[in-house]
């Protein structure tokens, strides 16, 4: 079967700027994969393990998202892809994901899309029902374990892990799956493997090569600004630790936190 | 018309807290942009909750009531509220932002061509034109949506955003839609509660514990106890996770959750800048470590510096005496 994973590359932490021009300023921040998405390349490497095929990891980005793309060839995917074109520079994700179901139309023999829950930059969550619904594919997002994924029924059966409750749920192949963190432990590549795929180029397919054209985005940002700082706080002091407890106790009561 | 539809979450049978506070601002955001507040209910046997959005403000309320909404299923909720969008013709979709939602709510969009915000904290309608407020980057960034004009805008706002609507005299009129057509291609075979489930999303007060606390059984000795003094949940680190101490499920942070409680109080966590991702919103912040430098006192509305060991076993026996708990 072949599975895709979907993957970004993220800021390792968010202590980003904002430039003029309202784009984010994530300069002199290590890169890394997406962490959500980490586990999802790991997911489908399980499954292409047990199940043989293609496992192709997708980046849309620039040629810098490279090197986080050889991370996941060196953990175990067996292919790679890149979109790359000035016009994906600015889409929002709905627009994204028209690209993205593009290119899974282009490669034409997909199974199962696997992608995290969402980007710890973004935080939407809204990639993955946006790629299955342009698909027409079902979706099964929040995903905490894959229970099977049979190629010969052609289903998926998973557990999503919401809030309060866990569903068992299982759906037709092909189909767009997000996981969450506790899903598995992804592993390690091997430094013999890193070294293996140093010099991948992955594929690179245009806007002209998936013939996506005229993606008009939804969703403008008009303004982006650093949240307000908090007010200053106030120390705790005292002679000795049960002096503090009961001055903060107060404060708590006081100013009716408690 | 230019109004505003509400999605209505159910809580055994009541109006969900989340789906009132739409209730209030979709009425204020309806008359803004000329139209009327249209409410739809989906699942099986929900007339009685479609009768009480009717009486929370909703000039219409949409009743979609059939054996095969529920439990939910995407293919299912969206093709219910797509009948209710054909009635309604509105021109702003309001839902909650919980997972079941954003699952919803981005696949509604991506169905209607619609614009989209996903964690929503202020909307406007200022001339027909509606903008969205929504922090991105664990905070760091407070971001403005506007909207293409001529499709409609799905936000899912944040709980906690708006004030909640009160009930009044039922004036609006319910109305049922038939699922029409749905093909509903997921098979839902159980539904069961999370074991241990802690939904730190919906604590007023949350007691987190980080690597300060040495080591797992000092974190269990410690956190749960003062949790239960001050009537709240727990919630860990990162760093106590991925060390295996506690579940993940406990995890406050930018690859865990996002919370705003009344209160949050940090025992021994550093405040690395992912961990303020998920708690900076937080209403008032407690930190007590002891390590004065530690970038948690600079969110902190109360900073203790202290050795948890010594300091939290006092606090927990001093919230008993003193709450009487």
């Amino acid at each position: 079967m072949h599975i895709v994973v979907c993957m970004k590359q993220v800021p390792r932490d968010n202590s980003v700027k904002i430039n003029p021009d309202l784009s984010i300023n994530a300069d002199g921040i290590e890169k890394i994969i997406n962490l959500f998405d980490e586990y999802a390349i790991e997911e489908g490497i399980i499954w292409n393990e047990k199940h043989g095929g293609k496992l192709t990891v997708l980046s849309m980005g620039a040629d810098e998202w490279v090197e986080q793309m050889r991370r996941a060839l060196a953990m175990g995917a067996t292919d790679s892809l890149l979109l790359k074109d000035p016009a994906f520079a600015t889409l929002d994700t709905i627009a994204a994901a028209k690209v993205v179901a593009a290119a899974i139309r282009k490669l034409g023999d997909v199974d199962l899309i696997l992608t995290g829950r969402n980007s710890t930059d973004d935080e939407s969550g809204a990639f993955a029902p946006a790629l299955a619904r342009i698909l027409g594919w079902p979706q099964l997002t929040y995903v905490g374990k894959v229970i099977d994924v049979n190629p010969g029924s052609k289903t998926i059966t998973a557990e999503r892990h919401l809030e309060t409750v866990v569903e068992t749920v299982t759906a037709p192949l092909p189909a767009v799956v997000s996981v969450i963190k506790d899903i598995n432990n992804p592993r390690y590549p091997s430094l013999l493997k890193i070294k293996k795929v140093a010099k991948v180029e992955p594929p690179v397919w245009t806007a002209a090569d998936l013939g996506v054209s005229g993606l008009v985005p939804t969703v403008t940002v008009t303004q982006r600004v650093p949240p307000p700082p908090r007010p200053s706080g106030e120390t705790i002091d005292g002679p000795d630790a049960a002096t503090k407890v009961k001055k903060l106790v107060d404060k708590l009561l006081e100013n009716q936190i408690i | 018309m230019p109004g505003v539809l509400v999605y209505v979450e159910q809580v055994d049978g009541e109006i969900a807290a989340v789906t009132r506070e739409l209730l209030g601002k979709g009425k204020e955001l309806a008359a803004a942009l000329g139209g009327s507040l249209s409410a739809v209910v989906v699942g099986s046997g929900v007339g009685a909750v479609a009768q009480k959005a009717a009486a929370y403000g909703a000039d219409t309320v949409y009743s979609v009531d059939d054996p095969r909404l529920s439990p939910y299923t995407t293919d299912g909720h969206v093709a219910a509220v797509k009948a209710a969008v054909a009635a309604a013709q509105p021109s702003l979709i309001l839902a909650g932002a919980s997972f079941q939602m954003r699952d919803f709510g981005a696949a509604l969009a991506a169905d209607l061509d619609a614009g989209l915000v996903v964690d929503a904290i202020d909307l406007k309608a200022d001339g027909g034109a509606i903008t969205a407020v929504r922090p991105s980057h664990g905070g760091n960034v407070i971001n403005t949506y506007a909207f293409a004009a001529g499709r409609p805008v799905v936000a899912l706002v944040r709980k906690q955003s708006f004030p909640e609507a009160q009930p009044g005299a039922a004036a609006g009129s319910v109305q049922a839609l038939a699922l029409d057509g749905a093909e509903i291609r997921t098979t839902v075979t159980s539904v069961a509660p999370k074991t241990g489930a802690v939904n730190l999303t919906d604590a007023a007060i949350i007691v987190t514990g980080g690597r300060g606390l040495g080591d797992k059984d000092n974190y269990y000795k410690l956190i749960p106890p003062l949790a239960e003094a001050f009537g709240g949940a727990y919630g860990a680190s990162r760093a106590i996770v991925d060390a295996g101490w506690v579940p993940y499920e406990h995890q406050v942070g930018q690859t865990g959750k996002t919370v705003s409680p009344k209160l949050y109080v940090a025992c021994g966590v550093s405040g690395a800048i992912q961990h303020l991702a998920g708690m900076r919103t937080s209403r008032n912040i407690v930190a007590i470590n002891k390590d004065p430098e530690a970038p948690i006192f600079r969110v902190a509305t109360f900073g203790l510096v202290g050795d948890v060991n010594e300091v939290l076993p006092l606090l927990t026996q001093e919230l008993k005496s003193r709450l009487g708990r």
